[in-house]
């Protein structure tokens, strides 16, 4: 690979790369507002502006400037190198770059931070951006000054609602024009352009429209400063209070990493944030998914329930288990869940085909959405691929399936995890029993006679399988509520209450039991792995 | 520790202090104890005699002497410094709304975390929507209070302060050491006022030139 120098240090590139790009990669931040890796190149904002040493044989570049002395305050005569904005400038074999060790660079950007700020409200304590701001931190890192200016700043529309989503406010705006190019390259739908000129300069929706395409919280995202607030997060939480879990989306099959940003104090979910997988979403997520963390607190069982009537934990275990005993395992249908992590489902797989010894598999999901071919798929549950891994030897059946075989009256029981479902389930009243495991209320809850509340993605650690099996992990943020578990607990509770050998303590226990091959495991050998306990448990 | 120091005990380096001399009266204890009453009979003339002729300084007002200073607290009461620390007060904007804009800064610096803020937000259309936030809780629980005076500092906008010149009061429950923003807002500072020094120029003030674009000049 070719290299370049960066302040003395040797970094390759790829033939192609800006320098910006280069030292992204090799892990150097070069300071920058309006360069984004997934965005074009815009070299409107000056802050990455680095020198660059002439080419073998040919003078430097040096421009005429009059600098000011800061004793006397007489201006006298002197030369500075040319700077060139690092995101658009491309890279060539053996160039010599200064970024932090060069006196004119950190000198422009002082000067253009303070450009920046000249008309910045500083209104930082009502700012949203406040504490993950690049105008604070940049201000803190190369300039550090108070303001020279003191006019009146020149004032624009504050709080303008952009649409459904997003707030905008013309004087926090740094003009950076990310948003614009995201609405143009990435969201396929230029709403957003720039009015007026220079520091009059501010972003506006086309006349006619909002901004209300799939992707408008992913606008606010990308800015670097407080211009965009969502109206979801806006004034709820400070940054400063919040931590960041390693998530997957729970929206749809593309599996979208993200951050599940939470607040360990009183834990709640505050926000999903994009986390960049160049494999899967790249930088990116959309709107369903960014406003799908609130799911982790909206339509939750936090109690086990037997009938009607609520009760304690270990009395629903028991009632779940009482209810499966002893009935014939042709007759009792597994239904896993799309909508769960793969050791959720390959709990019940293995309470169902070990033990139980049924082998009526069903699987029950979200029903079909639309997909746009940007990051939505069309099949709206993050683990159905991960379902039909496990099952490989027998995949499971439909929902339809699964009512026509109760309406035959084939069935008489059934262990379901999670409660979403893709058509009516109305038929599933006729049912004897039905033991539920789920977070979340949904259709198949109405006809539970025993309820166990599983915990949800943001509360337990599960891997899900995106739609081109690329299997990933979604760490836990937020401790379970009241009596939730993460369902393979409970669901290995009932398994030893009925007298099964699954003493799992811990996710790693599932895991040691979920061979590769999981799905072509044979009857018994899961189970054999998982009698035998690993002593070092407690 | 020096490695090459010989075991055994160090030698003491130090001036040895005297003995007190236990001579003879001081041994029978019956002289010692009539020189100090007698000390103590002679204040308690002296300053008898200068309370009923009204001679002894003021303790509030002035310099505090020797001999007896006597507060009769709560009538009388030694005036506070100036930079008194009391129960803080929330500074009102001069439309009587709070000036907090519930940035949470406070409730960040303050070391026993008894500041509890729930930020709102003005609706579109209400005349104080420039001002965007405000704080629809702000509980201090003034028993975690250790009257640092950090939250002050940490105020960008002005809207706590500690110049109340009260201290907190003695209650008979705890529920009463709670206060809450209508109350953190009924204080007045020791100059009588509600308002802050704050200069800030905000959208939603009468000068201002306005939060739409019509407004802008431009």
């Amino acid at each position: 690979m070719p290299t370049f120098k960066l302040d003395d240090r040797e970094i390759p590139f790829e033939p192609g790369d800006t320098i910006i790009q280069a030292a992204h990669r090799a892990g150097i931040d070069i300071p920058h507002y309006c360069w984004h890796p997934g965005l074009s190149v815009a070299a409107n904002c000056r802050m990455c502006l680095v020198e660059i040493g002439p080419p073998p044989g040919r003078p430097a570049m040096m421009l005429d400037i009059l600098k000011q002395d800061p004793k006397t305050g007489e201006y006298i005569p002197a030369k500075k190198p040319k700077l060139q904005p690092a995101c658009q400038q491309r890279v060539a074999e053996g160039m010599e770059v200064k970024s932090e060790s060069s006196e004119h660079v950190s000198e422009a950007r002082g000067a253009v931070q303070e450009l920046l700020l000249l008309n910045h409200p500083v209104d930082c304590p009502i700012c949203d951006q406040a504490g993950e701001c690049r105008l604070q931190d940049y201000w803190l890192q190369h300039q550090g000054k108070g303001k020279r200016m003191h006019d009146e700043p020149v004032h624009k529309p504050k709080a303008q609602v952009f649409g459904p989503t997003i707030v905008y406010d013309g004087e926090r705006c740094i003009v950076c024009t990310r948003c614009v190019r995201f609405c143009e390259e990435v969201a396929k739908d230029p709403v957003l352009d720039v009015r007026e000129r220079g520091n009059l300069n501010e972003i506006v929706v086309s006349p006619g429209r909002q901004l209300d395409h799939g992707y408008t919280l992913m606008t606010e995202y990308v800015c670097p400063v407080g211009a965009l607030t969502a109206t979801d997060f806006r004034f709820k939480a400070r940054v400063w209070f919040l931590r960041s879990a390693r998530s997957v989306c729970q929206g749809c099959a593309t599996g979208c990493n993200a951050f599940l940003d939470y607040d360990p104090r009183n834990e709640t979910v505050y926000r999903h944030r994009p986390r960049e997988n160049l494999k899967v979403n790249k930088y990116w997520m959309c709107d369903e998914g960014m406003l799908d963390y609130a799911r982790a607190h909206e339509d939750r069982f936090i109690n086990a329930y037997v009938g009607e009537d609520e009760v304690s934990l270990e009395a629903g275990v028991k009632a779940a288990a009482k209810a499966l005993k002893g009935v014939d395992p042709e007759r009792v249908a597994i239904v896993l869940s799309a909508q769960h992590s793969s050791e959720d489902n390959f709990a019940l797989l293995t309470l169902a085909r070990d033990f139980l010894g049924s082998g009526n598999l069903f699987i029950s999901g979200n029903a079909e959405g639309e997909g746009d071919g940007v990051l939505k798929h069309a099949d709206k549950n993050p683990n159905t691929k991960g379902v039909e891994q496990l099952c490989s030897t027998t995949p499971p059946a439909s929902m339809s399936e699964l009512l026509e075989a109760v309406a035959a009256g084939k069935i008489t029981h059934a262990v379901a995890l999670g409660s979403a479902a893709p058509i009516d389930v109305e038929g599933l009243s006729s049912l004897k029993k039905l033991v539920l495991v789920s977070p979340f209320d949904g259709a198949l809850a109405g006809y539970a006679d025993v309820l166990l509340p599983a915990a949800t993605w943001a509360e337990s650690t599960g891997t899900f399988v995106n739609f081109a099996g690329l299997a990933q992990e979604s760490e836990r943020a937020v401790r379970p509520e009241q009596d939730a578990r993460p369902a393979w607990k409970l669901i290995a509770a009932v398994g030893r209450e009925l007298g099964y050998a699954m003493d799992w303590q811990r996710l790693s226990d599932v895991r040691l039991a979920m061979a590769p091959d999981a799905g072509a495991a044979v009857a018994g050998s899961a189970a054999a792995e998982v009698s035998a306990p690993t002593g070092a448990a407690e | 520790m020096l490695i090459n120091q010989p075991l055994g005990p160090k030698k003491v380096v130090g001036t040895p202090i005297p003995r007190p001399d236990r001579n003879a009266s001081v041994q029978t204890y019956i002289p010692e104890i009539a020189k100090g009453l007698a000390m103590t009979m002679a204040h308690f003339f002296r300053n008898t005699k200068e309370m009923a002729l009204g001679q002894r300084n003021d303790p509030t007002i002035e310099s505090i002497s020797d001999g007896i200073n006597c507060v009769s607290y709560p009538e009388q009461r030694r005036p506070y410094a100036e930079r008194f620390r009391g129960v803080h007060r929330l500074t009102h904007r001069a439309d009587g709304s709070p000036r907090c804009v519930a940035c949470l800064c406070c409730s960040t610096a303050c070391p026993a975390q008894c500041i509890h803020i729930e930020p709102a937000e003005y609706p579109v259309g209400d005349s104080r929507r420039g001002y965007e936030r405000f704080p629809a809780r702000f509980v201090i629980d003034e028993l975690r209070c250790v009257f640092c005076g950090f939250c002050v500092e940490a105020c960008p906008c002005d809207a706590i302060r500690m110049d109340t010149g009260i201290h907190a009061a003695p209650y008979d429950s705890r529920e009463q050491f709670i206060f809450e923003k209508d109350l953190l807002m009924s204080f007045k500072g020791r100059d009588g006022s509600q308002l802050s020094e704050n200069p800030r120029h905000e959208p939603g003030d009468p000068t201002h030139p306005g939060v739409t674009r019509e407004h802008g000049g431009h």
